[in-house]
């Protein structure tokens, strides 16, 4: 029997790994990754930035787009300048070769060296793992300050007059300035300049105001209807498909849709609400920050109140309609039923669809995007909104990313609580009942 | 549930399935006014005088429209398959067998579905990019697991769960190996929580839209969300053509809904309904 067990065991790890490791590859991976992202200035659209280094490293590319180029033309010059410039020319001269000889002096990026110089005179770009060799901060420091040093003598000798290739030359030493990549790490910074910036605390405002509004709505609409439909009536399924067509659509279409009823001069739910005076003009709905608002939470109210009903409709199925027949035979009114019975009993069913939607809410993205895309004047930019703009519009992935965090932050906060509420009823286990 | 249904309760009904069918109800009707009745002093009428079907023919036409549906098709089918597939093991593994950790797992899965795509979406993103995945079906199903997958690992969990043990300990005393219980008795009472799951996992990759808005941008690949919310030009926004194209992709929603809401309802409800 003991063998039995273990067997058990270890099929049932087996069973479960490909799963496990799959989740661990495709969602916890990427948040860690995420969070380490958002310790960098990491920005796509800035070579020196584009990945990640915690360490300093040379550009071979760059270095050999110009070493070369300026010791030919610092030999030609030589040979036609007078005594003193040409003394000042032998000095920078030897203060390049000796660097070039730093560099080289470790082997493997003496090899990788030559591949990047064969690579540039075959018109090839080198791959970046190839031309970005590491090395430590003081031969960065004392490259840097021999160009620094190179440049001076040269804009000097330029500014003098005694230079006949002045402007190649100097252009030349100052290639070699981007050479050296310094590292990006920048720590907790982004998440204080985020916390800084009153865009951000808008972005979260938004969020929280659009999630707290909307799911209140939903769920006290959504109780009502699901204590309406709770009963044996005719046409039952057809309702019960209407209620999920909402739900089931696209939230990119639905919105695009809503936009559609919205829209100022021929939009039918934005003359309606006109008429009935829930906005002075129709084109108020969108363009106005009130406006806009109102109409992304109505938008979310339409698509998921049904969800949320039917949730509540589950729970208030497993009441038994016995405790009701009691409570009347007590003479128990409607609304002490409903207080006394339904709500403490839809408690659990009531917090499950909360947790859900309030998550849902929180993480808001394509129907804000797709309607209102966060304006007018950024009034309906959520922080996911603000998150995507900083990643994929300004490609600043490091900010991004830092916000993406916050974002994970918060959902996590507020699962926290829930759970506390909710005790352990989410996770037990059905089958031990 | 023996409540009576009275006048009222109908006409409330009536008016609570009016609100929620409106908006589709004006864009059928908007899709088959010609494009001139969509502006102007005819937008308000309900009803058209000159039904076309201009608006359709223009989405299959002028735009890649059976390019977007067929993307959508093969990113959704591939990632239901496969992630059922997978959750299906790892799912009877947790509901019927003994072995430790069984909670912590569950909580994890449940905690990744949790998870705001917009965390996961940078190292993905620069992940597909790399090994050369944008514009292709690959590169939105590998993001895809990330909800698909706890999805359907806590749903069929449930479904397990409900099938009775009497069942699995007759199979163990016939002799049968837990594989064996697992293909010959497990699996074929648990079709329908299967199925269940495969249609809510189908639903969610459909409609699936940041990792497609960033991922697949090409035209050739773009899916059917992200390909209608991108009909709207820069200034203009083609309305007879997007009523249109949501018609097209909500009638075979409805048609679905219809025919399977039992079993969306109960996949909806499932884990979050102490029974």
């Amino acid at each position: 029997m003991r063998n039995g067990k273990r067997a058990e065991q270890i099929l049932g790890y087996s069973l479960v790994a490909p799963a496990l490791l799959l989740i661990l590859a495709v969602a916890i991976w990427p948040v860690i990754q995420s969070f380490y992202y958002s310790l960098f200035d990491y920005r796509l659209n800035d070579p020196t930035k584009s990945s990640i280094h915690l360490n300093y490293s040379l550009d071979l590319e760059g270095y050999l787009q110009n070493y070369p180029f300026l010791k030919s033309s610092l030999t030609q010059e030589m040979a036609q300048a007078n005594p003193d410039a040409k003394k000042a020319l032998v000095d920078v001269e030897e203060k390049l070769k000796k660097m070039d000889q730093t560099i080289r002096s470790d082997q493997e990026v003496a090899k990788r060296y030559d591949q990047v110089d064969e690579a540039l005179n075959n018109f090839e770009s080198p791959s970046d793992e190839l031309k970005m060799v590491e090395i430590d901060e003081e031969a960065a420091r004392q490259f840097q300050n021999n160009v620094r040093e190179v440049i001076k003598t040269l804009s000097q000798m330029k500014e003098e007059g005694n230079l006949k290739q002045a402007d190649k030359i100097v252009g030349l030493a100052q290639g070699l300035k981007g050479v050296v990549v310094e590292p990006n790490f920048i720590g907790w910074q982004h998440y204080k300049d985020s916390l800084g910036d009153t865009r951000t605390w808008k972005a979260l405002w938004n969020t929280a105001s659009f999630t707290i509004i909307s799911v209140a709505i939903e769920l006290v609409l959504g109780l009502g209807i699901a204590l309406l439909i709770n009963k044996t009536f005719f046409g039952r399924g057809l309702v019960r498909a209407a209620i999920l067509v909402p739900w089931a659509i696209p939230t990119a279409v639905s919105a695009l849709m809503w936009k559609f009823l919205y829209d100022g001069q021929n939009g039918i739910v934005a003359k309606y609400f006109e008429d009935i005076g829930i906005v002075h003009r129709m084109g108020d709905l969108l363009t106005t920050e009130v406006g806009a608002m109102f109409a992304v939470i109505f938008a979310d109210v339409w698509k998921t109140t049904p969800y949320m009903a039917l949730l509540l409709l589950a729970g208030l199925q497993t009441i038994p309609s016995s405790l009701y027949e009691a409570a009347s035979i007590d003479g128990a009114t409607k609304w002490q039923q409903f207080t006394k019975i339904t709500l403490p009993l839809l408690k659990s069913s009531i917090l499950v669809a909360l947790l859900f939607r309030t998550l849902d809410a929180f993480r808001v993205f394509d129907l804000i995007y797709v309607l209102t895309g966060g304006g007018p004047a950024n009034s309906t930019e959520t922080i996911s909104i603000l998150a995507y703009k900083m990643m994929f519009s300004q490609t600043n992935f490091g900010e991004g990313s830092a916000l993406a965090v916050m974002v994970f932050i918060c959902v996590a906060l507020i699962s926290m609580i829930y759970i506390k509420l909710l005790g352990a009823d989410l996770l037990s286990d059905g089958a031990k009942k | 549930m023996s409540k009576k249904a009275g006048p009222l309760f109908y006409v409330c009904l009536a008016v609570f399935i009016f609100f929620v069918m409106f908006p589709f109800l004006w864009i059928l009707l908007s899709s088959v006014k010609p494009l001139s009745e969509l502006f102007g002093d005819h937008a308000f009428q309900w009803f058209t005088s000159h039904p076309t079907f201009e608006s359709y023919v223009s989405v299959f036409v002028n735009y890649p429209f059976l390019r977007y549906l067929w993307n959508s098709t093969v990113v959704a089918t591939i990632t239901t398959v496969y992630t059922v597939f997978v959750a299906a093991f790892a799912a009877y593994a947790i509901a019927r067998l003994e072995f430790k950790g069984k909670a912590v797992i569950l909580g994890l899965v449940l905690a990744v579905s949790m998870f705001p795509q917009i965390a996961t979406i940078s190292p993905i993103y620069m992940f597909v990019k790399k090994f050369g995945l944008t514009n292709s079906y690959l590169g939105l199903i590998i993001p895809y697991t990330t909800f698909a997958l706890p999805l359907s690992i806590w749903l069929l969990v449930t479904f397990f769960r409900k099938i009775p043990f009497d069942l699995e300990e007759a199979a163990k005393m016939d002799g049968a190996t837990p594989m064996q219980t697992y293909f010959k008795v497990i699996l074929p009472l648990a079709v329908p929580g299967v199925f269940t799951t495969s249609i809510l996992v189908f639903i969610a990759a459909w409609n699936e839209f940041l990792f497609a808005l960033t991922i697949n941008t090409a035209e050739k690949y773009k899916t059917v969300p992200v390909g209608i919310a991108m009909f709207q030009g820069q200034y203009t926004i083609p309305w007879g053509e997007l009523s249109a194209a949501t018609v097209i992709v909500t009638v075979p929603l409805v048609i679905m809904v219809l025919l399977f809401q039992r079993r969306i309802v109960s996949g909806l409800t499932s884990g979050s309904v102490k029974e």
